[in-house]
């Protein structure tokens, strides 16, 4: 069986994700660090000013307790509360060692804190601005990689539709379960596929892993999931 | 000199028909892809050593543990892997 037919199918649910995850990135003004995303950053659907996030604060604490919205937050930010809320939890998670070593720089100067402050407020909702999702050439690394074998494909596929019915069951209530019981499969997926990946396709696999929470964003807002289902 | 033909003729068909469940076993890429699959079914086998194709997207894997599993993919699309 060629391959390309199988990637084409294996790649359809995931383009439809990463499309509409793409379309949620789309949505507001995506803004790329000069020097990257910052590690353990996650694609936000909404997207901070480059002034606001610079690459050395990108990495700054997701605190999600720094409360208040900062004067940089963009309005854009407002699009995507459904997504921001599970991915600012997670991301407060994942930065919280981080949040102690980058305090300790900002005690000398308590004039910087304010801004400082501000930037961190806003960090948390829109994390490390990763660079916009290229689905076409997402689309195109996936259907092409070597990493995976073809039955692998298949079977991934398999994984994937099973997982979009659960969240079509979800929201048409013939499931009764909650987004965050979802959310473990979600994850587990994902980390399947970034287990096959990691090695033969580090680099696909860090841009899948870089969109996994928009496309939880995605999957979790029932009008956006609506959306990718048609 | 005609039966001798007939006989070697059979001959040849029955290595023919012998060659037919190929053995894949010096094909690393299928043995990796049957070990990922097996591993994502969530099924023991720790690596696949050795695979027989039984046909298009159908072989017989045996692990390295010593489970053997026919992985295919059945007409409705998904891959099953049933332990033999």
């Amino acid at each position: 069986m060629p391959a390309s037919p199988i990637g084409a199918l294996l790649c359809l649910p995931l383009a439809v994700l990463l499309s509409a995850a793409c379309a949620g990135l789309e949505s507001t003004p995506a803004s790329v660090p000069p020097g990257g995303p910052a590690p353990g950053s996650v694609a936000q659907g909404g997207t901070t000013p480059p002034s606001a996030t610079p690459p050395q604060k990108a990495a700054q604490p997701l605190d999600a307790t720094r409360g208040g919205a900062g004067a940089s937050a963009p309005p854009g930010r407002a699009a995507t509360p459904a997504a921001s809320a599970p991915a600012r939890t997670g991301i407060a998670k994942t930065a919280a060692p981080a949040s102690a070593a980058s305090r300790a720089p900002a005690s000398p100067a308590p004039a910087s804190q304010a801004p400082r402050k501000e930037s961190q407020a806003a960090a948390p909702e829109k994390p490390a601005a990763a660079p916009p999702l290229d689905l076409a050439s997402l689309q195109q690394r996936l259907r092409q990689t070597n990493a995976i074998g073809v039955v692998t494909k298949i079977a991934l596929k398999n994984q994937v539709d099973d997982l979009l019915e659960q969240f079509r069951a979800y929201y048409q209530g013939r499931q009764h379960t909650t987004l965050a019981a979802l959310r473990q499969p979600y994850d587990r997926l994902l980390l399947k596929v970034l287990a096959l990946l990691q090695d033969g396709d580090p680099s696909l696999a860090g841009a899948i892993s870089a969109s996994r929470e928009a496309i939880w964003g995605v999957l979790a807002d029932p009008v956006k999931f609506a959306s990718i289902r048609d | 000199m005609r039966p001798r033909i007939e006989k070697w003729a059979l001959v040849v068909a029955w290595a023919a028909s012998a060659a037919s469940p190929l053995r894949a076993a010096d094909d690393p890429a299928l043995l990796k892809d049957l070990t990922a699959v097996i591993a994502l079914l969530g099924l023991p086998c720790g690596q696949v050593i050795g695979a027989v194709r039984q046909g298009n997207n159908d072989h017989v894997a045996t692990c390295k543990d010593g489970n053997r599993y026919r992985v295919f993919v059945n007409p409705e699309g998904r891959v099953v892997a049933r332990k033999q």
